[in-house]
């Protein structure tokens, strides 16, 4: 693919698997209540069109800057992490000998703007999603990390298109088991949705976005989909071969994966229920973070 | 180098510097902190201009864990809730504006005195692998010390700072200062018995 083609790509990637969550979700929403969904396709339009009506909203002195910019950052991260994967053997955004180290420091600045998104707006609503949000994202971020340490080890490098190649015998899903579960949790971590949505949830009235409407409102919901993209995507290419597979041509295959991934996340996070903070803190130091170690230890020894 | 390279660095050295020397200059733990994380980000990107992508990204990766942990922990263990109250970031003025003004001195003295070296790193060198046979070869033991070390002061200092809380002793059970000096402890009383049921009569 030609450099234009690429981005283009990457675009309409970015919007349209956000707006096939977006589907996703009203359809299980509707099958809950148990009400024929209403306009399932154009749905999620019709919410960006209502949330851009609505007038912006401004706290009583709110760290002005950091409050615009969290969203756009956020955005943009997820962004940085779609363009990681290679749509084929050849073609890919960011070409990276270290890409898995670097999708670490998007999961990393992840926590840190969400932080301020919730932080700045100077409301305590907010800044409890923030500091929730802190205490489990990081954790979580670590097993994903050792996840991805153990992934990148039978490729003997941090290249996200040699981790590929190196599926070509054996997807990472079936070598090393324990890895894609540990990493779709960060999925619902890094987007905050459903038993991990710490930051934006209900009994914090809408946490770190509990302030915000009209555009940023637009661009927080959108980034948290395109985190989730992200995250999906990621986990298809590191755990299920990418774009490997026969017959079809690299990007169909990656779509169809990453289509399947978010199947499997949407349904994670209307499924579980969300515990306390403190529940769930030891859940991940002391159940899932030894399972990461062992996920470690073994993709260490199968290396050997 | 092409003048795009010559740009990205003039851009990013401006903000390492710029957000740097801010970090002084605001009045919350939490801005400084994130003033400082993007000086480091602005550091860690020279680092990929320099073709040192594992450095230089893992310098942004660390920085971002470090000053989020950073400035959570500040807020926890002072008297600034939130971090959102003004404070100053400066203190014993004097011995800071000398130890400033030393170490520039000493590191632009190292500067031009230091012939750095001149030979460019061939574009094929694989710098990531001669770096990873480095720090996990002969290298191996100052590393896994300095690790291991940085790893046992942290959690020894947390433990030792943790016991006195800002209400009293966290082993003996922390009470609120009172409102007027002298008086009973500030917020609701635990109650006599402290199950449940015995609330109503």
């Amino acid at each position: 693919m030609t450099p234009i083609v690429l981005t283009m790509t990457w675009v309409a990637f970015l919007l349209g698997m956000a707006w096939y969550i977006a589907v996703l979700d009203g359809l299980w929403a509707a099958a809950r209540e148990g009400r024929q969904p209403r306009a399932p396709l154009a749905n999620p339009l019709y919410r960006c069109a209502t949330i851009l009506r609505q007038q912006s909203n401004l706290t009583e002195a709110p760290d002005l800057l950091n409050w615009r910019l969290a969203p756009a950052l956020y955005a943009g991260l997820a962004g940085t992490g779609v363009a990681l994967v290679p749509f084929s053997s050849a073609s890919v955004l960011a070409d990276l000998e270290v890409g898995i180290v670097w999708w670490g420091a998007v999961e990393a600045l992840t926590v840190v703007v969400v932080f301020l998104h919730g932080w700045s707006a100077n409301s305590q609503l907010g800044l409890i999603g923030a500091y929730r949000y802190v205490a489990i994202g990081l954790p979580v971020m670590l097993i994903s990390m050792f996840v991805l340490i153990a992934a990148a080890l039978p490729a003997e490098s941090l290249a996200v298109p040699k981790i590929i190649e190196s599926q070509h015998e054996l997807w990472n899903v079936i070598r090393q088991p324990l890895g894609l579960p540990l990493f779709l949790l960060l999925g619902l971590s890094l987007s905050f949705r459903g038993p991990f949505n710490y930051a934006d949830s209900a009994d914090l009235a809408d946490g770190t976005a509990s302030e915000i409407s009209g555009a940023a409102r637009l661009v927080w919901e959108f980034a948290r989909l395109a985190m989730l993209v992200a995250t999906a995507a990621m986990a298809a290419t590191v755990f299920l071969g990418g774009y490997l597979g026969p017959v079809l041509p690299g990007p169909l295959w990656l779509l169809l994966k990453t289509a399947v991934v978010l199947v499997l996340l949407v349904a994670l996070s209307h499924l579980f229920a969300r515990i306390s903070p403190s529940r769930m803190l030891t859940l991940i130091w002391i159940v899932l973070m030894p399972l990461a170690f062992i996920d470690l230890v073994w993709a260490g020894l199968v290396a050997l | 180098m092409s003048v795009v390279d010559d740009m990205a660095f003039w851009i990013f050295a401006l903000t390492a510097i710029v957000s740097g020397w801010r970090v002084f200059c605001t009045d919350s733990m939490v801005r400084a902190s994130f003033l400082l994380l993007a000086s480091f980000i602005a550091v860690g990107l020279i680092m990929l201009l320099l073709g040192a992508p594992y450095l230089g990204i893992a310098t942004i990766f660390m920085m971002g864990v470090e000053m989020m942990v950073m400035a959570l922990f500040m807020v926890m263990y002072m008297m600034n809730p939130a971090g959102l109250n003004p404070m100053v970031m400066v203190h014993q003025h004097r011995f800071s504006i000398g130890a400033g003004i030393a170490a520039f001195v000493g590191l632009a003295a190292v500067m031009l005195v230091t012939d750095f070296a001149d030979n460019p790193v061939a574009s094929d060198a694989r710098v990531v692998t001669d770096l990873g046979k480095e720090l996990l070869g002969d290298s191996m033991l100052i590393f896994e010390t300095a690790g291991v070390t940085l790893l046992a002061t942290m959690v020894a200092s947390v433990i030792l700072s943790s016991r006195s809380g800002r209400f009293g002793p966290a082993d003996e059970g922390s009470v609120p200062p009172p409102l007027e000096p002298g008086g009973q402890p500030a917020g609701r009383l635990p109650e006599e018995g402290g199950g449940h049921g015995h609330h109503h009569h």
